[in-house]
Order: structure tokens, then C-alpha cells, then sequence
């Protein structure tokens, strides 16, 4: 603990005095501690926005598979699932990835039924805003911002040309762009009416994409899945916890990251300390060497630089937080996003949700504090104990 | 009352660097008294002092100060004596670089539970005796070697102990300078302190105040005055 005025007093002078040698241990400690809360924010971000997605998906999507491969699924499987009790929200899907080949980009095109109560649910903030009857009284698509960004590069401002398999091309007329805050998940996003997705994909009238369902009783799910494959033969199902095993394998950097940057961290603190030991090693054995013969106890040397340290881990540990804070969301982290979401196809200009991981943050403040302590204390303690009368010399 | 028992100091005991610095020193010395230990470099002065300040431990043998022994005191102790009970003045006067004159002055009672503004007052009249209250806000470096041992002086005497130890402090100093520390020596000995000064300067041979000299060499006490 800190005894009295005289030790904050003295300790504030040391800390001023000694500000330039202390500048180069801040600027590491900022570098390091901007970069750790930079990629953790960003994935905890990232990590919130697909949850919230997650959330809203169902709980089995089944599709038809042939030689091991998904192929389209017959609509008429619908009417054979709504005979199995305990199925709800039973809905058709049609998507898929529409190849822009003259760039080797793609978009993901997503057939909605407009008139389904589910989808309503789902795009409720958006149908809010769309005039169904204009909407459909032409061929009408929403797009995501970084397929707007793309199309516009390519002069397809208000319409698009999609060439359809059998060669025929489609105009479809840009009705709304989704607001830039959704870009994590529609980026490169396309919704349109069902039967124009079908079309462009060229599936027949009766085939989809999948069929997703509901099961609302949990205890039930085995037995659906049971009665599914009863049902069908070539059937794929996926239920909602695979969906979110395969998000958490896209997106779940943060335990690499975090291995990598640990690693990056122990080492360069690991420099520090040969540092800090060839620093003791001079002008600074000798400063406590005259503390001790002046009086000084080693507990007192310790508890000075402890303080001293700790003062200068603060200032650090603030400093770089803000600055990772602004870095990713005021500025949108520009380089780190592109390494976290890639920009292999369409790149994505992504607003991310600020979040604040207190559990984090205390993680971050000790991997840097204990490591940094160890490094001056252990050093000065090893001067410390040495006569008072040797370390002077 | 310093009281030393058969005191031996052997450094590298038992290896080839073996050396003794002591060899069983017996003295008394009484509250108030001033002593000059004379002889010549290695002849055991300034270890001996170590010993007396507890900087360093006797290999065998025991020191007693006003009826206390300090020569085997665990670190905590043997600090808290050192700062409370001693004032150190180093040959090479042992500043802190980064430190001004003030701060260095300040320095031995930041352990103490004394508050800033009575530190201030007290580094003020240590200042104010070692006549160096005018470069109060000078940094070391910008010092002559007659301020710097000024301010030493200054450090020793803050917490007003009653034990001055000096280890050749006119080493460093010119005659004028020498004097000037004489002269503060015999303010302090008008305050009753015990001083005890290692030095091989003549000037100490002539004070004009009482004072005991006491001869070393080779590690032994060979004549009392």
C-alpha cells in the first residue's frame, strides 16, 4: 500500500524524471495492448452480430442429396413433413451464389416468399419499409451495400442483367440497398421475390433449395430426425447446432489470434526483461544501492518500483485501449477487418457494433501486468539483496 | 555507546580470493564523542564503518549500539536502524543522478510515516545546517564537489540521528571545502552527536575540538590516542 504523502510525492517525481527511459516501455505496452483489444473487440463484434443471426435460424434445414452432393429439393416434400406432428414454421428456400464471371465475384441470392409470415418475421425492420405492390409490379431486388459499391463500379446503377443457364438475360431493377450496418451478414446479399430467384437459377417451378422447419418441443427432436429419415432416403439434415458449429469455424479467430498474439506478447516481454536486466545492471544498480545504505529496506524498493511500474502500466493499458477503441469503432478498423472478413470477393465496408468485454479487458490487463511486473521486479529484487555496499560500486 | 566485541572480517572466505579486513577490533566509543579512525587506504577503516552503519555484517565478533546489537540484524532491521539511527556520508557522496538536491535530501524519509509538509520542513533545516538552502532546486551534475558533499551532509542529517558516520569525506574536497566541513562537524559535535570519520586528511589531526584519533592498520586498531 502506498504509506503516505511523502512516497506519492516522491514517487511522482521519480516517474517524471525518469519519463524518457520510461517512454519506450509505454510505447511497446500501447502497441501491444491496441493490437490484443483491437482483434478481440472485432471478434467479440463479429461474435455478437452472428449470434443475433444465429439466433433467428431454424431449427432443422433438410435438403435433398444425390451422389453425395446437394441438389435441388422437391417442393412437394413439404406436404409429407407438415403430415409429421410437431413440426412448425415449415418453409421453402431458394438461394444460392450467383457467379459474376467477367471478375470471379459472386453474390448471394436469396429467394424470399414476401407473403410468408416467417419471413415477414424475419425481415420485419425491412418489409416495413417496402411497397409490396411496386415492389412486385417489377422484377424488384434488395441489395447489399457491397453488391450496390460493385454494380456501380461496373455501371449497373439502378438494374442488373442476369444471364440465366439457359442464356436468356434477366433484368432485375434495384429496389432498396440494406443499410450499411447489416454489411457483416448482407454484404454481398441479394434478396428477391422466390419465384425470380428460381428463375434465375433455373429450377424448375417444384424444385427449391431446402426446406427449413421448427420443432418446438426440444425433447422431440430426436424422434422427428427419426421420422425424417424414415421419410426420405436422400436427405440431408442440418439442425441449428451444426449451423452454428459452421459459424463458429468461419468466424471463431479469436482463439488463434489470441494463442498467436499471447506468444507475440510473452516474447517481446521476454525482450524487456534482457532489457530491464542490462538497464539494472548500471546506473540504476547503483541508485539502489544508495537507497539501501541510505535506509531503504528491500520491501521499500520493491514497493517503489512496483508503484513506479504499475503507474506505467495504467497510462498504457488506458492509452491503448482508446486508441484500439477508435481504431476499430470510429475508423472501422481498416486493415485488421479486412484480415478478419476478406476481401477475396466482394469487399465488405462493415460498421461494427461497439462492444465492450469487461471479462476481456481484465484478461488483457493481467497478461500484460503480470508479466511486465516479473520483468522489473524480479531484476530489481536481485540488486536489492545484494550488499548495498556492492551495488553502489 | 558503540560498543565493538572482537570484531573479524574476512571477504571471499574460503576461496582462493580470501582476504581479512579485520582482525579482532575492540573499541568503545561513548554517546557524544568524536573520532577520527586514521590509517591508510586498506588498512580496515571503511569496513569497519560498514560494519558500524550495518551495511555489512561482521564474520564474527558483535557490534552494540546504546545497548542494541546491530551486527546481525535481518535486512528490515538493519534498514530501519540505518535510517533512523544513522547518517551516512560517502566518499563519493552517493547522490541520485536523476534527482535534484532537495529530492536526494528527501529521499531517506520516504520510508518514515512522516507527511509531506513536515518532510519539507525537515529537508529544509537539514539544508539550512549543511549551508546548501540556496541550491535547493539544483540538479546534481550542476553541482561543485563542495555542494555535492553539502548536500550529503544534508541527507544524512534529515532525520536528525545521533550517529554521524563520514568515510573520507574530505577526500574529494578541496582545503577550503575541508574546512568548510570541519565546521559543520563541529556544529554537529555541539549537538552531542556520536561522529565517527575515517580519514587519512591531516586536517583532522589539528581540530580545534575535542576529539579521540585512533590508528588502524592491516586490519587492526594499533594505536589510541
Amino acid at each position: 500500500m502506498i504509506k503516505n504523502s511523502t512516497f506519492l510525492h516522491f514517487l511522482t517525481i521519480l516517474i517524471f524524471k525518469e519519463r524518457v527511459r520510461h517512454i519506450g516501455v509505454v510505447a511497446i505496452s500501447i502497441v501491444i495492448i491496441s493490437l490484443l483489444t483491437s482483434v478481440l473487440s472485432l471478434s467479440s463484434s463479429i461474435e455478437r452480430t452472428l449470434q443475433s443471426a444465429l439466433d433467428r435460424q431454424p431449427d432443422f434445414i433438410i435438403s435433398r442429396v444425390q451422389r453425395g452432393v446437394t441438389v435441388n429439393t422437391p417442393i412437394d416434400w413439404i406436404d409429407k413433413i407438415s403430415q409429421i406432428d410437431g413440426i412448425s414454421d415449415i418453409n421453402p428456400r431458394v438461394y444460392g451464389r450467383y457467379e459474376f464471371e467477367p471478375k470471379g465475384k459472386s453474390f448471394l441470392i436469396i429467394g424470399v416468399d414476401f407473403f410468408d409470415e416467417i419471413n415477414k418475421r424475419d425481415l420485419k425492420e425491412l418489409l416495413d419499409e417496402v411497397n409490396l405492390k411496386e415492389f412486385f409490379s417489377k422484377d424488384s431486388m434488395i441489395i447489399g451495400d457491397g453488391v450496390r459499391e460493385f454494380m456501380s463500379e461496373h455501371f449497373y446503377d439502378n438494374s442488373f442483367s442476369f444471364k440465366t443457364p439457359n442464356g436468356k438475360f434477366r433484368d432485375v431493377r434495384v429496389y432498396k440497398t440494406l443499410p450499411k450496418e447489416t454489411n457483416l451478414i448482407s454484404n454481398d446479399m441479394i434478396i428477391m421475390p422466390i419465384e425470380l430467384a428460381q428463375e434465375i437459377f433455373g429450377m424448375g417451378e417444384g424444385e427449391i433449395s431446402d426446406i427449413s422447419f421448427n420443432v418446438i418441443n426440444n425433447s422431440e427432436w430426436d424422434t422427428i430426425l427419426t421420422k425424417i429419415y424414415l421419410l426420405f432416403y436422400d436427405v440431408r439434415v442440418t439442425t441449428r447446432d451444426e449451423i452454428s458449429k459452421g459459424y463458429s469455424s468461419l468466424y471463431n479467430y479469436k482463439g488463434g489470434l489470441f494463442l498467436i498474439l499471447y506468444i507475440i506478447t510473452i516474447i517481446t516481454f521476454m525482450l524487456i526483461l534482457y532489457q530491464r536486466y542490462s538497464m539494472v545492471l548500471s546506473s540504476e544498480r547503483r541508485d539502489i544501492g544508495v537507497l539501501r545504505a541510505i535506509g531503504w529496506s528491500i520491501k521499500d524498493v520493491l514497493r517503489l518500483k512496483f508503484y513506479e511500474t504499475l503507474i506505467i502500466i495504467f497510462i498504457s493499458f488506458i492509452l491503448g485501449v482508446v486508441i484500439s477503441y477508435i481504431y476499430v469503432f470510429i475508423f472501422d478498423a481498416p486493415i485488421l477487418s479486412q484480415i478478419f472478413l476478406g476481401d477475396e470477393n466482394i469487399k465488405n465496408m462493415v460498421s461494427f457494433r461497439p462492444v465492450v468485454e469487461f471479462g476481456t479487458l481484465s484478461s488483457i490487463f493481467l497478461l500484460y501486468t503480470i508479466p511486465l511486473l516479473a520483468s522489473v521486479l524480479i531484476p530489481v529484487w536481485r540488486v536489492a539483496v545484494t550488499s548495498p555496499k556492492e551495488a553502489m560500486l | 555507546m558503540i560498543v565493538i566485541d572482537s570484531v573479524e572480517k574476512i571477504f571471499n572466505q574460503d576461496t582462493p580470493q580470501e582476504f581479512q579486513a579485520l582482525r579482532d577490533i575492540n573499541l568503545e566509543i561513548e554517546s557524544g564523542e568524536t573520532i577520527i579512525l586514521s590509517g591508510v587506504s586498506g588498512s580496515g577503516k571503511s569496513t569497519l564503518l560498514s560494519i558500524i552503519a550495518s551495511l555489512d555484517r561482521p564474520t564474527s565478533g558483535k557490534v552494540m549500539v546504546d545497548g542494541d546489537l546491530i551486527s546481525k540484524l535481518p535486512d528490515y532491521h538493519a534498514s530501519k536502524y540505518r535510517a533512523e539511527r544513522v547518517g551516512f556520508i560517502f566518499q563519493h557522496f552517493n547522490l541520485l543522478e536523476s534527482l535534484n538536491v532537495e529530492e536526494n535530501i528527501l529521499a531517506p524519509l520516504i520510508t518514515s510515516d512522516i507527511e509531506l509538509p513536515r518532510a519539507k520542513e525537515m529537508v529544509k533545516r537539514a539544508m539550512r545546517v549543511a549551508s546548501i538552502e540556496h541550491k535547493s532546486k539544483s540538479q546534481i551534475r550542476e553541482l561543485s564537489g563542495g555542494e555535492k558533499q553539502r548536500c550529503a551532509i544534508a541527507r544524512a542529517l534529515v532525520r536528525e540521528p545521533n550517529l554521524i558516520i563520514c568515510d573520507e569525506p574530505t577526500a574529494n574536497l578541496d582545503r577550503e571545502n575541508s574546512i568548510k566541513f570541519i565546521e559543520i562537524v563541529k556544529t554537529l559535535k555541539q549537538e552531542d552527536r556520536t561522529i565517527i570519520i575515517a580519514t587519512h586528511d591531516p586536517l583532522f589531526k589539528s581540530l580545534d575540538f575535542e576529539s579521540r584519533v585512533i590508528e588502524m592498520e592491516d586490519g587492526t586498531i594499533i594505536d589510541y590516542e
